[in-house]
């Protein structure tokens, strides 16, 4: 079956050529558009997946991370306290100013963590590649990535800089840690954070980050901290997936990568779809002939479906190392398509059933063709 | 003529005979057979009252004018076709009213068929054509590859067995067909026009290897024809008309007159 379907496809080289096109295109669309949502959804929960937290602590009224209100350190000290808590860490995030090189003002995304002299924090810059990050208690100390070089104008650790008109000091530098805002990342000490931000006032704190102790569930921890008043508690995972839901949901980056997705599975299904369809019709007295002869309809039916196969398996080939280029392309702007091989595997899983109703209208021409039809001339 | 001749005493020593089956036996026999299209008003007669035996060694060839019922005939033959009317013997049971299910094992165990257009796979070589029909029919058939090469070293065309279809005469492609046609060894060969789209010379060495798979190898050959000339191959000629067999009867005289078998 396998060696009849491989030479019927080929027989035609242009059609043959055209299939895997078609094909290639429609997988390359759905790695990269795919790839391209995961990417930005791997950037919007980047720090909530990096930190070390069990459970993240924010206010009950909160919808984004990025927007979250802050409310007082009091409450920190009533989830620090929470039976089952080994560890409370306070993190506050907001918007500041941050002063470029040539006067100008640029919006960044401020993240101050409770950094403590030789201890590392449940939420820390990792992926440090330039400088010291030890140096982030020090008053003023900032950590940039390099990736926002360009937006900063800060080639290297020790520029000194205003945040919000307060001095700042770059002490170390980052690699691939962005914000879904697109506002740079500036991590610093909380006491530094607070400085930069005097409008919030007071002592606030906009999440407290908890490890839970060996000895407890999460999920009941979890469950004494949600019981506090205005207080949501969400596991690390949960605070990652809410958040990735808060962005695809409403800016309707979901939808608008997977329509494309889908689009490229349309376009591919057509394609193959038509060229299997016409091969289809230009044997169909072939078909006949076996069938006249006794071939049962499953054998003819194989023979289409292991076409469509060979068509899914050349496209993902060739589709593959396309949407590899397109994601080497597209680093260069900044943008990460995350190609997994979870995501390989369901997009060949993808491929395959694709190509399989492609060749439904084939496989209901052959099951209907009537074997007598071979005698009429 | 000389040239067959020698093809076909190779073909009688490498085609198995259909075994089992006595002289005169019937492989296939159609009785009262009728095939009505449509109903009421618009119903047209196809065939009536239509009884034939097929038998195993003998070459019956059916001629007629276009629309006379010829198609029809064999297509109820070779189970292609449900007739409205009589019964289709074939392995010593009525199988007339059998569903399409039950079908195709019937057909690939009795029958192979032969086209006036080959219907050859124009992507696979004649080999792979044949070997393909084999498998086709049988799944679980031993070494399709094997048998086919058999099959195409008799009917001739060893030396072309790795040729395309395009790379093939007229004459060449209808040897393959009949090499795909005896793949499963069925006791039934049957031929739509096989001859009409080859010139004169190839035309008879077809009909002259279709001949030797009767005599030499027990098939029972059923060909429909236009070609009176092929009535010197033939050992009964079924002459049907609107509908009717008018007439089964020896070769004419002056046709049989040169038959070589």
């Amino acid at each position: 079956m396998w060696t009849l379907a491989r030479k019927l496809l080929l027989h035609d080289r242009l059609r043959f050529i055209v299939a895997i096109a078609g094909v290639s295109v429609s997988v390359m669309l759905v790695l990269v558009q795919v790839g391209l949502y995961y990417g930005f959804m791997d950037t919007a929960s980047s720090l909530i997946d990096a930190s070390k937290a069990d459970i993240w602590v924010g206010k009950r009224s909160n919808d984004s991370f990025e927007f979250a209100t802050p409310f007082d350190e009091r409450t920190y000290y009533k989830v620090a306290s929470t039976p089952g808590v080994e560890r409370a860490e306070r993190v506050l995030i907001n918007f500041a100013q941050f002063k470029l090189p040539d006067g100008g003002d640029l919006g960044a995304q401020v993240v101050g963590v409770d950094s403590t002299p030789g201890e590392r924090p449940l939420l820390a810059p990792w992926n440090v590649v330039e400088g010291d990050a030890q140096r982030l208690t020090q008053p003023g100390a900032i950590v940039i990535d390099k990736s926002e070089v360009g937006k900063l104008h800060i080639e290297h650790p020790g520029h000194i800089t205003e945040v919000s008109g307060v001095r700042a000091e770059v002490v170390a530098m980052t690699s691939g840690i962005r914000s879904f805002t697109t506002s740079p990342i500036v991590f610093t000490d909380i006491r530094t954070a607070r400085s930069f931000l005097p409008q919030l006032g007071g002592e606030p704190v906009t999440y407290v980050l908890v490890k839970v102790a060996a000895s407890e569930e999460i999920a009941e921890v979890q469950g004494r901290i949600n019981a506090l008043p205005h207080l949501a508690a969400y596991t690390t995972e949960q605070m990652s997936m809410r958040t990735r839901d808060y962005w695809s949901s409403r800016t309707g980056v979901g939808a608008g990568f997977f329509t494309t997705a889908v689009l490229g599975i349309i376009v591919g299904f057509v394609v193959v779809g038509q060229i299997l369809y016409s091969g289809t019709l230009q044997y169909i007295r072939e078909y006949g002939t076996l069938k006249a002869m006794g071939a049962k309809n499953s054998a003819v039916v194989k023979v289409i479906l292991s076409q469509a196969m060979i068509s899914a398996a050349l496209g993902f080939i060739v589709g593959a190392p396309l949407a590899m280029g397109m994601r080497a392309a597209m680093k260069g702007a900044n943008l990460t398509v995350a190609l997994s091989p979870q995501l390989y595997i369901v997009t060949l899983g993808i491929t395959a059933v694709m190509c399989s109703f492609a060749a439904l209208l084939s496989i209901v021409k052959v099951l209907r063709l009537d074997p007598a039809s071979v005698f009429k001339a | 003529m000389t040239m067959t001749m020698t093809a076909a005493l190779s073909l009688s020593e490498s085609v198995p005979r259909v075994a089992a089956v006595p002289a005169q036996t019937s492989l296939a026999r159609l009785v009262g057979i009728g095939k009505t299209y449509g109903s009421g008003e618009n119903a047209v007669a196809a065939l009536a009252n239509a009884t034939l035996d097929i038998r195993p060694g003998e070459v019956t060839l059916i001629e007629g004018p276009s629309g006379s019922g010829k198609t029809t005939l064999i297509s109820i033959l070779g189970l292609l076709l449900t007739p409205t009317a009589g019964e289709v013997w074939i392995e010593g049971k009525n199988v007339a009213g059998l569903g399409e299910r039950a079908l195709p094992g019937l057909r690939a165990r009795n029958f192979g068929f032969v086209f006036q257009g080959f219907n050859l796979f124009p992507a696979l070589t004649a080999l792979e054509n044949v070997a393909m029909a084999i498998q086709m029919k049988d799944p679980r058939a031993k070494s399709p590859k094997g048998q086919a090469k058999e099959l195409l070293e008799r009917v001739g065309l060893g030396p072309r067995m790795h040729h395309l279809p395009a790379d093939l005469s007229g004459g060449q492609k209808q040897r393959v067909a009949i090499a795909r046609a005896l793949g499963g060894n069925p006791p039934m060969i049957i031929g739509d026009e096989p001859t009409a789209a080859l010139d004169t010379k190839t035309a008879l060495s077809v009909m002259e290897l279709l001949r030797e798979l009767a005599t030499n190898a027990g098939r029972a050959v059923v060909v429909v024809t236009h070609d009176p000339r092929l009535e010197r191959f033939a050992d009964r000629v079924v002459r049907v008309e609107d509908g009717l067999i008018q007439a089964i009867a020896a070769p004419s005289s002056s046709a049989s007159s040169s038959v070589s078998h």
